[in-house]
């Protein structure tokens, strides 16, 4: 039970953004996706829900080559890897307890009459059942990853994608969004990728790291082993120096 | 220079081509899913309240006016000529084939199309697209289909009330304006217009819908970089759907008689 990638190259155009990104991880584990801005990290982690298509490679969910996957074959795949964005990606129109009901409605996961008690109960696991009624609009930056992170577990999946979950948050909100996936990743036993840049989230719950470079996988590890680590483009990331052997896209 | 004209004309015809092709593949999305028809219903009923229902103050207040306007304009020669037996007849011909469907249309354009526009551009931008495909929900089904099928419906209905309400503008503007009698207007009205004149427009109607619904939506799903590009999204569906309207209705006056 376990996400591969295998040698995955994407190219936008004529500019090739992976070059062959070969990691995994496995269920019940929390793997970190670590590199600086640009350099393909929430690229990569698009292409296992079929969002973006590989150029070559392959990827494997449970053992199910998905690459070549059509929109619609998809729907499985998307059923048992849920994704929380970026920028959460709360539908404007719909309210907080709506947000979380819309999955649970639309696929059946629970009866019609305990649609609301259900969005109510994963409202309360990331401690939002206050706002259920309010519209995403209303709601800080923190608030609304919780909000996604409830609608990524109504889809009771087997993995989670968190892409960059506490970047633009402040320090406390960042730790508890932290703890909130640690105790889903080991409660409900979920395979974990989490996309960072944040070393204090790299550091304080991870179960491997795997670091983007020049569009491959540089290093893939524990965290300890990353930490240990006495290369110096994995120093100069850690300890953040502008100066530095690291090249970093726009820069 | 002359080489730069035509790369200008060159790059023009293929962005037109790729909005052509677009549009068409779109077309042929919307078909399939309609046989069977598999869409959220949910989000239907809830368009047409929004699309619709919302709509009828504003078209109730054109349609009124509008057919104040066709009295006024007509009232110099109707007092002239004395032709106060026409004027029933001539508002309603232009109203059922002609005004009616085509400023109701481009007001339903300016506020419902505009606004499905704005509303589905941002959504691509703030990854709400891709949030519903991530949460296994078609966007295609759970969007598009329930909207293109809103608005067709809406302005076909809103249509229906819209060139009540102008007839009915019409007969009052009619009486005080041009001293024509209501009975006389009816009588005028009621002699020289068929049924024919009346779905004439309903035709054209359901027709400008599916223009605005499918412009609309194509501008919305395919839009590109941030608030700049909703903006200009909003912008292209309001331009195509008014070009829609007005080209196609020349084909259909031409075609249906």
């Amino acid at each position: 039970m376990s996400i591969k990638f295998k040698n995955v190259h994407k190219s936008f155009g004529n500019k090739k953004v992976l070059k062959g990104i070969t990691m995994q991880v496995q269920k019940g584990e929390i793997l970190f996706v670590i590199g600086t801005s640009g350099v393909g990290k929430s690229v990569t982690i698009k292409h296992i829900i079929g969002l973006l298509k590989p150029t070559s490679g392959s990827i494997e969910v449970d053992g199910k080559k998905v690459e070549h996957l059509k929109e619609k074959q998809f729907i499985p795949i998307r059923k048992k890897v849920a994704m929380v964005f970026q920028s959460s990606s709360l539908f404007d129109s719909l309210n907080v307890l709506a947000n979380i009901a819309l999955p649970l409605e639309k696929h059946k996961i629970v009866p019609g009459d305990k649609i609301q008690d259900k969005a109510m109960q994963l409202l309360t696991e990331v401690g939002m059942e206050k706002y259920a009624s309010v519209f995403p609009s209303e709601i800080g930056d923190g608030m609304k990853k919780r909000v996604a992170i409830a609608r990524a577990l109504a889809m009771q999946p087997d993995y989670i994608l968190f892409d960059e979950p506490t970047t633009g948050l402040d320090p406390v909100s960042a730790r508890r969004v932290d703890k909130l996936i640690l105790r889903l990743a080991k409660d409900r036993g979920t395979g974990t990728i989490v996309v960072s840049h944040d070393l204090p989230s790299i550091f304080g719950i991870s179960d491997k790291i795997a670091m983007v470079y020049q569009g491959k996988i540089y290093f893939e590890g524990s965290r300890e082993e990353y930490q240990l680590s006495k290369d110096p483009i994995i120093q100069q990331f850690i300890k953040g120096t502008s100066s530095g052997p690291m090249e970093t896209p726009g820069f | 220079m002359i080489s730069s004209f035509f790369a200008s004309i060159g790059e023009k015809f293929l962005v037109l081509s790729n909005i052509l092709g677009g549009i068409t593949y779109l077309f042929y999305q919307i078909t399939v899913a309609l046989i069977p028809p598999k869409f959220d219903l949910d989000e239907f009923w809830r368009n047409l309240y929004k699309m619709g229902v919302k709509s009828v103050p504003i078209i109730i207040l054109t349609a009124f006016f509008t057919g104040g306007i066709m009295v006024i304009q007509a009232s110099v020669f109707v007092k002239k000529f004395g032709a106060t037996s026409l004027v029933g007849w001539g508002a309603g011909y232009s109203v059922f084939r002609e005004v009616g469907p085509i400023l109701l249309g481009l007001m339903f354009s300016g506020r419902v199309g505009s606004n499905n526009t704005a509303e589905l551009a941002t959504m691509v931008v703030t990854e709400q697209i891709d949030g519903l495909k991530a949460l296994a929900i078609d966007p295609f089904r759970y969007l598009i289909v329930p909207r293109v099928l809103a608005m067709i419906i809406m302005l076909f209905l809103l249509t229906i009330i819209g060139t009540v309400v102008a007839i009915f503008g019409a007969a009052l503007f009619g009486k005080f304006i041009a001293g024509v009698s209501y009975a006389g207007f009816w009588t005028s009205f009621s002699q020289n217009l068929h049924l024919a004149d009346l779905i004439h427009g309903l035709i054209k109607a359901a027709i400008f819908g599916f223009i605005v619904s499918l412009n609309s939506c194509y501008f919305g799903i395919s839009v590109k970089g941030g608030a700049v590009g909703v903006g200009k999204a909003v912008n292209n569906s309001v331009v195509a759907s008014a070009l829609g309207i007005v080209i196609f209705d020349y084909i259909l006056t031409y075609n249906i008689t």
